[in-house]
């Protein structure tokens, strides 16, 4: 088989895992969006390989292996920092839910003291 | 001049305080002249803190999990915000503040002499109680500098807990205030709203039992923690100092 071949299937196989893990629920749509284009992108690339090789060139790699590599390490950090910021986003949330709960808890003992002192 | 039925909170941020929390409370309740409210913030504490402030009299909100200082001191300002308070004193559970200065702190702000004030170990001339470490020492006096030369406020001890807030104040930081080391960034943000600051003198012990949480090499990740952090925080813009969270 050769290695067009396999980058086609590899490829496919992640878009259709990506479509399933949506379709089960395990991913939401919102989050699921940049992987269904990236495997999307992987598909027409390994059938369409000739425009990869055109863009490769364009960009100025000898060889579209080291594009590719250049192009996955970028997509990689990228994709780091956002969890990052994703990360800190859920944090701050759950910092403020947190002193929520204990405030609200709080006015709900001294709301039970309130009532079972008028009982 | 804030009427002189200000309502006033005391706001004990406290940690696995248990061996503490009942003598600062004990001291706080001492002081019948003042009138005032305590709130003390169990910030997810895995002994029996929160029991022993309620069983000293004291209201308790407590967290459900660890938030940190910064986030302890931050429920009680939001609490305070909510309740209309108009002057809010921070005081650590930790037993190291003589809770006998809380009406020279509370006085300037009262007056309206100052937004914020902050009772200082390292005041000029001063009375020496206990004042940390050397190295401690050294790293409170860069970042006295560093906040001297950022924001033109030269603040003796800028990582003292022990401080008040007026109204203004509690809005600001109820909405916005810093999280792991919050004192000296607090500083910052609150110049950056033109806050006036005032600071005071006063004499501080040793914690009177417990571990501190700020040792060894946190020491060192607190030096440049901070520092990154207010230079970071003098990039930002007031708006987005405030809106930032939300």
């Amino acid at each position: 088989m050769g290695i067009k071949w396999l980058a086609f299937i590899l490829s496919l196989s992640i878009f259709l895992f990506v479509i399933e893990l949506v379709r089960r629920e395990r991913l939401t749509f919102k989050y699921a969006a940049g992987w269904l284009m990236a495997a999307f992108l992987a598909v027409f690339f390994s059938v369409f390989h000739k425009c990869l090789f055109a863009i490769a060139k364009f960009c100025g790699f000898e060889l579209p292996s080291n594009f590719i590599f250049f192009a996955l390490l970028c997509a990689f950090v990228f994709l780091g920092l956002l969890l990052t910021v994703f990360l800190c986003q859920q944090n701050d949330r759950n910092d403020r839910m947190a002193k929520k709960i204990g405030i609200l808890e709080f006015e709900l003992r001294e709301l039970r003291k309130k009532i079972s002192r008028k009982d | 001049m804030t009427s002189p039925a200000s309502r006033i909170l005391i706001i004990i941020p406290a940690y696995n305080e248990q061996s503490n929390i009942h003598n600062t409370l004990r001291e706080i309740w001492a002081l019948a002249s003042l009138n005032l409210d305590v709130i003390v913030i169990d910030d997810g504490s895995t002994d029996a803190t929160a029991q022993e402030a309620r069983s000293s009299g004291a209201r308790v909100i407590s967290l459900p999990f660890n938030l940190g200082i910064g986030g302890a001191v931050q429920t009680g300002l939001q609490f305070a915000c909510e309740r209309g308070y108009d002057i809010a004193v921070q005081v650590d559970g930790d037993g190291q503040h003589y809770v006998s200065y809380l009406k020279a702190i509370i006085t300037p702000v009262l007056n309206e002499q100052a937004d914020m004030s902050i009772g200082s170990r390292f005041m000029p001339r001063q009375e020496k109680g206990y004042r940390s470490s050397f190295a401690r020492r050294l790293g409170i006096g860069f970042f006295a500098r560093l906040i001297g030369v950022l924001t033109g406020c030269h603040v003796y001890d800028p990582t003292s807990g022990f401080r008040a807030y007026n109204k203004k104040m509690i809005k600001l930081f109820a909405r916005r205030y810093p999280h792991d080391f919050p004192e000296p960034e607090a500083i910052v943000l609150a110049r950056k709203f033109g806050a006036t600051i005032k600071e005071l003198p006063v004499v501080m012990r040793r914690r009177q039992g417990g571990a501190s949480s700020i040792r060894y090499f946190k020491s060192m990740y607190y030096m440049m923690k901070v520092t990154f952090a207010i230079l970071l925080d003098m990039l930002k813009s007031r708006r987005l100092a405030v809106d930032y969270g939300d």
